[in-house]
């Protein structure tokens, strides 16, 4: 099969876009002082959720909506066991990950009576016709290509953007984050902007997680995040914690996602071994990429008393 | 003008471990600046933070201007009126002065937040109490003076009635507290109240209309006009007994020059942070160093005991070029007292017997090429532990269960058992109490006069100019000035320490004094 | 002033051993909790539980089998958790000692047993405190996070050993996806006749008393300990954080890796894909709930080998999947480190005269 660069732009932002969606939940997040760490939790319960209502009502969309609220859910108990039983944050993270990991699989055989994948569920198949964007060439036939979820992470990049540097609210976000105990000082109800931080995180990776399920596939395999969760919070560091830096860390790594694909079709190369390469990507990110780059200084921190 | 303005009544508040506030009463008129003095630990602060709402009381009732109030978090207190300005700032380096300011009441649309706005309010205020300020600058790059000053704009700019300013002057040259004493003055005269807590009694006696003093969780003294006072009466109420701070012995006479520092310069990410220091230090010889923090203390410290490799310059121990790490420096015999307790000087989680080899962990006193000499570490451990007075059930207690004057005499143990040529001191009485100042200042003044050679480094003006025979200042990574104690004055010292020069002195090109 | 310490010594072990405890109950139910809600019986789960881990001599035998590896893996996490370091790699490190096993004891050069079984073992360990060294080595040169880089690390072992066992490694005409058998010479003595259980679990005792003292009584033990409660004081005292990093991060490795050492010249004999279902992760909660004490590893791998022997059982009759037992490991995971959950021991000390001291620090932590 050939290699065309077409499709590898195509690739690149499909593969992307659960990691643009995850990665602007997780600026809330980390900009609110939250590590985040139990991103891959939240997307994992996100997709098994999607699936889940998909299956029962053949409804895509409240498939969905399942999936915001399940990943919200999970965001919001991360953020009660750091915050309210002051549980450290990488701790919950490991926990709450090995939970949704092991409760998804028991579900699967409850609900399904399977354990490795659910059955196939109605999907997202409908990639989105925009009117003229599509008829320029090439650009076109790109984003004829994209599903809708594509529009929605581009719709979220500018909302967080706005929200957190330009409204009240995202300043105080940011001052939770930097010195916690600064901006309990000033009555700013600290806890209270941590778990709203937690829910739109939860709830951005939760889509995302759907995105997975929904619309990559059509249907909940076991372990199907694949560690992606972790991989926006290495993304996001590499993009300093700011939302178009993230996107842009998360399309290099999209690409590299493609790359791999596209490889994997044009030569012949052990799958296994082609499929290393996100992870290698994102350890090399981690080892040279950030080696400056500085999270919010309230990270972990709660306000002293 | 009888009204009071801050009625806090059989106030208790009691930790897991300690009774921190113990049935006390606290009265302050309107429109009077009020010291609450006390030892650290007495609990000034605590009795503070639960009328700031920041910590919650088991009994006692709190009224405001005569209302009977009951603050459950620091926003109750605010919209009471009440400010606070906390010891150690409660502000955001990366952002502005408007936006540390405004930050939880911005008064603007909720969905949408103009800087420019911000700082247009913010500098209203700056212009009604004629503070010097720049409210768009980041407060990262603000010096400590004018941190605090942004600290109090907080305060005013949410409309308090009534401000408490904990410790203000610890971390200020004189020349600072000078212009913080105006603003506070100014403050009076516009019919605030001011509570300020301190230990600096000739500071208490300077500002304040009358004092309270507390002393182990309990009101000893309450609302004495200061008129009634003195710095010697506040002491005794203070402590409990008479002390004797002021009293010093200089060195007799100096041995040979031990360490000798050449040239030495630093630099980090954002440049020069030493610029080429030249020091002595003779056997027999404190050098004191004094200066405000963030003038370069830390990197001295560091470049001294290995932690920072200088970029150009020599370390000299009696001739001998110091290379290397800590390991190297520990070697040779230079002994560190960290400026940090809790964070370089001390491992909190394990036991005074496992901190009180560490940094001499290849010492072959402690132990062999692979395992510790368990009995030898208990016995030394038993033996300081005994020697420097440290109050603690067993070798075996954790750090962490220790005041923070038994710690500082864990760190001062371990290394002074070691002999050292050189010590490198640093804050060696920053938080702890009284009594264990005075012992810490006469073990140092007892090794000086044993031959040590001494480098102390100290925040505390008063310390350096009590314990040092040569004292120097250090401003901007330069050493400024370099005499024999006691011939510069308070003020000179302070004018120093401010801007790196006496008044009317021109300053070259280089940076360096005429 | 000595007596309200030791007792609030005496305290703080108790709350320990209780915040461990109470955490298992509270998993315990909760995880009796889900069951309910997904309209299986939870009392006869834990009866199934019970029976198949210490209902009979064969029940138990197959408890010890999974108590075996998660001994290790337990004491790998502990280890690294000494020097402040979260490994959550264990489970790659493992699948690389069981590699580098499975290579070693298929060598046919007439090697004796005394020699060959040590250097099949030898092999594994490395392979995978190596493995594990890539982590501390990009921590200490490169300050790279070790909890990520360890996860990631995971995924590439994974897919690294599934090709190795899929392609080169994989014997003309086997049907599995596993490795060419291990020699006879390499294999660990079976404690009991065509059983699991082998002399590695006295392999897996003797360890986690040498960890205990290796930290406790040794200058390496000392530095790592220092390192892990205090990264700046040790750098402070002249401690190489970059070596003590690097080295915790090998023993660990290997330490995970005896874990896949263990099944590999052990249970099954050859490298089969897909053998660990999750041993690595498991050593997270073996360890937390041992509180860090290497000595309550062995217990506390008892309890969770007990509780995944017996979810082995249940998945035969109650199509409740073994992954339950994960379940329950994860609770106890994140009840155990909630801190002061049980704190039915108090630590109070009325009067303050005793203990100015202690008001002082309470101030100065503010």
């Amino acid at each position: 099969m050939g290699f065309s660069v077409v499709s590898l732009i195509v690739s690149t932002l499909r593969m992307s876009i659960p990691l643009l969606i995850a990665g602007m939940g997780a600026v809330y997040a980390s900009r609110s002082g939250m590590m985040a760490m139990g991103v891959e939790s939240m997307m994992l319960f996100g997709a098994f959720g999607g699936v889940f209502t998909s299956y029962f009502t053949g409804n895509v969309l409240l498939g969905f909506l399942t999936g915001m609220v399940c990943g919200a859910a999970v965001g919001l108990l991360f953020g009660l066991l750091t915050v309210r039983f002051r549980l450290n944050q990488v701790i919950a993270g490991v926990g709450l990950n090995l939970f949704m990991g092991a409760i998804t699989t028991v579900l699967m055989e409850v609900v399904w009576k399977s354990s490795g994948n659910s059955p196939q569920v109605a999907s997202l198949t409908q990639a989105v016709r925009v009117p003229l964007l599509a008829d320029i060439p090439v650009v076109g036939t790109i984003f004829s290509s994209l599903s809708i979820n594509f529009y929605i992470a581009l719709v979220l990049l500018v909302i967080t953007q706005y929200v957190v540097f330009h409204t009240p609210f995202g300043l105080r976000l940011r001052m939770v984050g930097e010195n916690p105990t600064a901006a309990n000082t000033l009555g700013i109800p600290v806890r209270g902007y941590k778990y709203t931080a937690m829910l739109i995180c939860g709830g951005c990776a939760g889509l995302a997680g759907a995105y997975l399920s929904l619309d990559q596939l059509n249907m909940f395999v076991q372990e199907m995040t694949a560690g992606r969760g972790f991989i926006v919070l290495v993304m996001m560091a590499l993009g300093k914690y700011t939302p178009v830096g993230t996107v842009l860390a998360a399309l290099l790594f999209g690409f590299a996602d493609a790359l791999q694909i596209n490889l994997q079709q044009a030569f012949d190369v052990p799958s296994q071994l082609v499929q290393m390469m996100p992870y290698i990507v994102t350890i090399l990110v981690l080892t040279f990429g950030i080696k400056h780059v500085k999270g919010p200084a309230g990270t972990g921190k709660l306000p002293e008393e | 003008m009888c009204q009071y303005d801050i009625e806090m009544t059989h106030i208790t508040k009691q930790y897991p471990l300690v009774l921190a506030v113990d049935d006390v009463s606290f009265r302050v008129r309107r429109g009077e600046v009020h010291a609450l003095v006390g030892e650290n630990g007495a609990g000034k602060t605590t009795l503070m933070k639960i009328l700031y709402g920041m910590t919650s009381k088991n009994g006692g009732e709190i009224a405001i201007g005569g209302k009977p109030v009951n603050f459950k978090k620091p926003g109750d207190a605010i919209a009471a009126g009440i400010g606070m300005v906390h010891q150690h700032f409660q502000l955001t380096p990366v952002l502005t002065v408007a936006e540390n300011v405004v930050v939880g009441e911005e008064r603007q649309s909720w969905w949408n937040f103009n800087r420019k706005k911000a700082i247009d309010a913010v500098d209203e205020i700056i212009r009604e109490y004629g503070f010097k300020i720049d409210a768009g600058r980041r407060v990262g790059d603000l010096s400590v003076g004018e941190q605090q000053r942004v600290e109090i704009i907080k305060a005013l700019y949410r409309g308090a009635q009534i401000l408490i300013l904990d410790e203000p002057t610890a971390v200020l040259t004189p020349q600072e507290v000078d212009e913080l004493f105006k603003v506070i003055d100014r403050m009076r005269s516009l019919g605030k109240t001011v509570v300020i807590i301190t230990h600096k009694l000739k500071e208490a006696m300077a500002i304040s209309d009358s004092a309270s003093v507390m002393r182990d969780g309990k009101m000893v003294k309450a609302g004495v006009p200061i008129a009634q006072c003195s710095t010697d009466l506040l002491a005794k109420w203070m402590v409990g007994r008479d002390i004797e701070l002021d009293s010093t012995r200089r060195a007799q006479q100096f041995g040979e020059t031990v360490l000798e520092v050449k040239g030495l310069c630093c630099r980090d990410r954002h440049g020069p942070v030493l610029k080429d220091i030249n020091l002595r230090i003779r056997a027999g010889e404190i050098l004191g160093i004094a200066g405000v923090e963030g003038n370069g203390q830390t990197e001295l410290i560091e470049a001294l005991t290995g932690l920072r490799t200088p970029e150009s310059g020599q370390v000299l121990l009696r001739g001998e070029p110091l290379t290397g790490g800590p390991l190297q420096f520990l070697q040779k015999g230079v002994g560190h007292v960290p400026e940090d307790r809790l964070a370089r000087g001390l491992i909190k989680d394990l036991n005074i017997r496992e901190n009180l080899i560490l940094g001499y962990q290849w010492s072959d006193r402690f132990a062999g090429r692979f395992f510790l000499k368990m009995n030898d570490i208990t016995a030394f451990s038993r033996k300081v532990i005994d020697e420097y007075r440290i109050k603690a059930p067993s070798e075996k207690a954790l750090i962490s269960a220790l005041s923070g004057g038994n710690q500082q005499k864990v760190i001062i143990g371990r290394v002074f058992e070691e002999n050292p040529q050189v010590i490198i001191v640093a804050q060696p009485t920053r938080g702890v109490d009284i009594g264990a100042m005075e012992y810490i200042h006469e073990v140092l003044l007892n090794l000086r006069d044993a031959g040590a050679a001494i480098l102390l480094i100290s925040a505390d003006l008063d310390e350096v100019r009590r314990l040092s025979d040569t004292l120097a200042v250090l401003y901007e990574g330069e050493i400024v000035t370099e005499t024999p104690a006691d011939t510069l004055s308070e003020q000179e010292i302070g004018m120093y320490m401010l801007s790196g020069k006496m008044d009317g002195e021109e300053v070259l090109a280089d940076g360096k004094t005429a | 002033m000595g007596k309200p310490l030791n007792r609030s010594k005496l305290a703080h072990s108790a709350n320990t051993a209780i915040q461990s405890v109470g955490a298992l109950l509270i998993a315990l139910i909760l995880g009796a909790v889900i069951l309910l809600l997904t309209g299986a019986n939870p009392l006869g789960a834990y009866g199934a539980i019970l029976k198949g881990s210490v209902g009979s001599v064969s029940a138990f035998i197959n408890t010890l089998v999974q108590t075996t590896p998660l001994m290790f893996t337990g004491l790998s996490y502990l280890f690294a958790a000494k020097a402040g370091l979260v490994n959550l790699g264990m489970e790659g490190q493992m699948l690389c000692g069981a590699m580098g096993a499975a290579v070693a004891g298929a060598w046919n050069l007439g090697l004796p047993k005394f020699i060959h079984l040590p250097l099949a073992i030898l092999v594994g360990v490395l392979a995978g405190g190596l493995y594990g060294l890539i982590a501390g080595l990009l921590k200490a040169k490169f300050g790279a996070n070790e909890y990520i880089v360890t996860l990631m690390l995971n995924y590439v072992a994974t897919l690294l050993m599934s090709y190795l066992a899929n392609g080169p490694l994989r014997p003309e005409g086997e049907i599995n996806v596993a490795t060419a058998p291990v020699l006879e010479t390499a294999q660990f003595t079976k404690l009991v006749k065509n059983r699991g259980l082998t002399a590695a679990l006295f392999i897996a005792v003797t360890l986690s008393v040498l960890v205990h003292f290796f930290l406790d009584r040794t200058k390496p033990g000392y530095e790592i300990r220092a390192v892990g409660r205090g990264r700046l004081a040790s750098e402070t005292a002249g401690i190489n954080i970059a070596r003590t990093t690097m080295l915790t991060m090998f023993i660990s490795g290997g330490l995970a890796a005896m874990a896949g050492v263990s099944m590999v010249l052990g249970v099954n004999g050859r490298y089969i894909e897909g053998f660990s279902p999750g041993y690595g992760f498991n050593g997270i909660a073996v360890s937390s709930l041992a509180s860090g004490n290497p000595l309550m590893v062995g217990v506390s791998a008892l309890i969770f080998g007990a509780l995944r022997a017996g979810a082995m059982v249940l998945n035969m009759t109650q199509r409740i999947r073994p992954e339950f037992a994960d379940m329950i490991q994860a609770l106890v995971v994140i009840f155990v480190a909630m801190p002061a959950l049980f704190q039915v021991v108090k630590t109070r000390a009325k009067k303050p005269e005793t203990e100015p001291a202690k008001a002082a620090e309470k101030k100065e932590a503010n």
